[in-house]
């Protein structure tokens, strides 16, 4: 079975992991949602936090092509790296595959896409990764 | 919002530095103690006489290196308190400096800050973590992304940010401590080889290795310690914050400046001074963007309008507001342990008058802001 890179952040929802969801968490008493796991809200103080999963669109908040990856990035050189904005408020940073760099556009909406991505020379560290990919329109 | 409540006065009556840059003859504890040495001597206090210290650094080379450092210059017993956080390890150490003489446990204290940084971009998390396969654990990575952003909000030219660096420069070429001392122009900082997407080489701060220290002392105790009192420089802020829900949702970028505005105000608060009062500022210009938003968290300029400040050269040693006088970041380099002390350094010799060339017209009211991972920061508001 493929392993979610972060299994409090992605859950996969098929056998061959190429599809799943962002989970975030929201809170009961003031609606709050942040990406990845939480027990405590951080706007309002509650305990009383529940899991949502999150939209699998967003929006481009902003974006970068990594010319010198950070050391051990198992993936190409260079990449695009967007901080996506989802409706539910979150931020969530991850790379933008198929992407050409001319075409990057502050506002782009993009989409969820999961990719197997292992390290190199690290037995068994095969991940199932997010990241976006820009949708038509 | 007031949360602290300071007791007696306190001042800075010794700077020192060890030069930025790359010495690989020279160990982390060399860096340090050639700084402490040189504060001690401007301060005219004996070594004996500190009853204790604080020193930054975030990069481990053993354990309490703080100790084994301050053993070179005799054993006397004091308590020494090794700090770590993360870029504002330095500006740390001397807030815990500050507050241990207010509080009136202290009458003096040394705060301190080396690092010897490896060269290659600079990551959080450890090695083992997930954020490694997804690739934006990466500091100028996160400045680019914050670049992307201000540049399409505000409307700033390429050319703006990279004035930033010309300026940064040319404060470095008339300091001696400086790592990167040449010159460039616009043209020259935009040519450089991209790092992130719009960040270019030469608007991302050096790696370095460096030192910094500073020697504090209670007002009342300025007399008994026979401390030259038109040296001494009064600390009139001292705050340090860590990250904050601020309605402003999650934010994944580093170095966010909504994290510099509590820290700013609460300072402000506690000098009893606005930023209309300020001369001079020092401020985390680990990338060019840096000091823009920075300096607008600051509330020197309105938000979005710092990129035209600096254009029209009100940031230059010349200008209403003169920014990162000795270099900064970009061009004085940046060994984390050192920085914040740094950014004191600067602060105290402008106050003093004895800047030489980048000394800037008359200054009272100097601010230095330190900023580092886990949404850390700190201000310091210095007068004279």
């Amino acid at each position: 079975m493929p392993v979610p890179v972060d299994e409090r952040c992605l859950r996969l929802t098929s056998e061959d992991g190429t599809a799943g969801t962002l989970l975030g968490m929201r809170c009961v008493d003031c609606d709050v949602v942040v990406f990845g796991p939480a027990t405590f809200c951080q706007s309002c103080s509650s305990r009383e936090l529940t899991e949502v999963e999150l939209s699998t669109e967003g929006t481009l908040y902003s974006h970068t092509i990594v010319r010198v990856p950070p050391a051990g990035w198992p993936g190409p050189v260079p990449y695009v790296l967007g901080e996506v904005e989802l409706p539910e408020g979150p931020h969530v940073l991850a790379e933008v595959i198929d992407c050409p760099p001319d075409s990057l556009r502050v506002g782009m909406p993009v989409a969820l896409a999961l990719q197997p991505v292992s390290m190199a020379d690290v037995a068994d560290s095969e991940r199932v990764v997010y990241k976006w990919r820009p949708t038509a329109g | 919002m007031t949360q602290f409540r300071p007791g007696r006065d306190v001042y800075v009556v010794g700077v020192g530095l060890h030069a930025f840059g790359r010495f690989p003859e020279e160990s982390l504890s060399d860096l340090a103690r050639d700084a402490v040495v040189d504060a001690l001597r401007d301060s005219g206090v004996p070594w004996p006489a500190i009853p204790v210290a604080y020193f930054g650094h975030v990069y481990y080379h053993g354990m309490s290196v703080g100790e084994t450092t301050l053993a070179q210059l005799g054993l006397t017993g004091v308590p020494i308190i090794n700090v770590e956080n993360a870029c504002s390890s330095g500006s740390t150490a001397f807030w815990q400096a500050y507050w241990g003489i207010t509080s009136g446990v202290f009458d003096l204290a040394l705060a301190f800050g080396a690092e010897k940084v490896p060269g290659g971009p600079v990551t959080v998390t450890a090695e083992n973590s997930p954020a490694r396969y997804i690739g934006g654990d990466h500091m100028m990575a996160g400045y680019a992304l914050r670049m992307t952003r201000y540049m399409e909000e505000t409307g700033a030219p390429a050319s703006a940010l990279a004035q930033v660096t010309v300026k940064a420069r040319q404060n470095a070429s008339m300091n001696p401590y400086a790592h990167r001392k040449d010159t460039y122009s616009v043209e020259d900082v935009l040519n450089s080889r991209l790092i992130a997407d719009p960040l270019t080489l030469y608007q991302c701060c050096p790696t370095s290795e460096g030192g910094a220290a500073a020697v504090l002392c209670a007002g009342d105790a300025l007399d008994a310690h026979g401390i030259d009192r038109s040296r001494a420089i009064r600390i009139a802020a001292a705050t340090l914050t860590s990250g904050n829900y601020n309605g402003r949702g999650s934010d994944h970028s580093a170095f966010s400046p909504y994290r510099t505005e509590p820290a700013a105000l609460q300072a402000y608060e506690m000098a009893g001074i606005g930023p209309e009062d300020v001369d001079l500022v020092q401020v985390h210009d680990a990338a060019t963007i840096g000091e823009l938003q920075q300096i607008e968290a600051l509330q020197l300029f309105p938000y979005g309008e710092a990129w035209q400040a600096t254009v029209e050269g009100r940031t230059a040693l010349t200008g209403d507001v003169p920014v990162n006088t000795d270099g900064g970041l970009l061009a004085m380099g940046h060994p984390f342990g050192a920085t914040g002390i740094r950014m004191v350094h600067e602060t105290v010799t402008q106050l003093r008058g004895e800047a030489g060339p980048r000394q800037v017209d008359n200054p009272r009211v100097g601010v230095a802001q330190c900023s580092g991972a886990g949404d850390v920061t700190t201000v310091h508001i210095l007068t004279r």
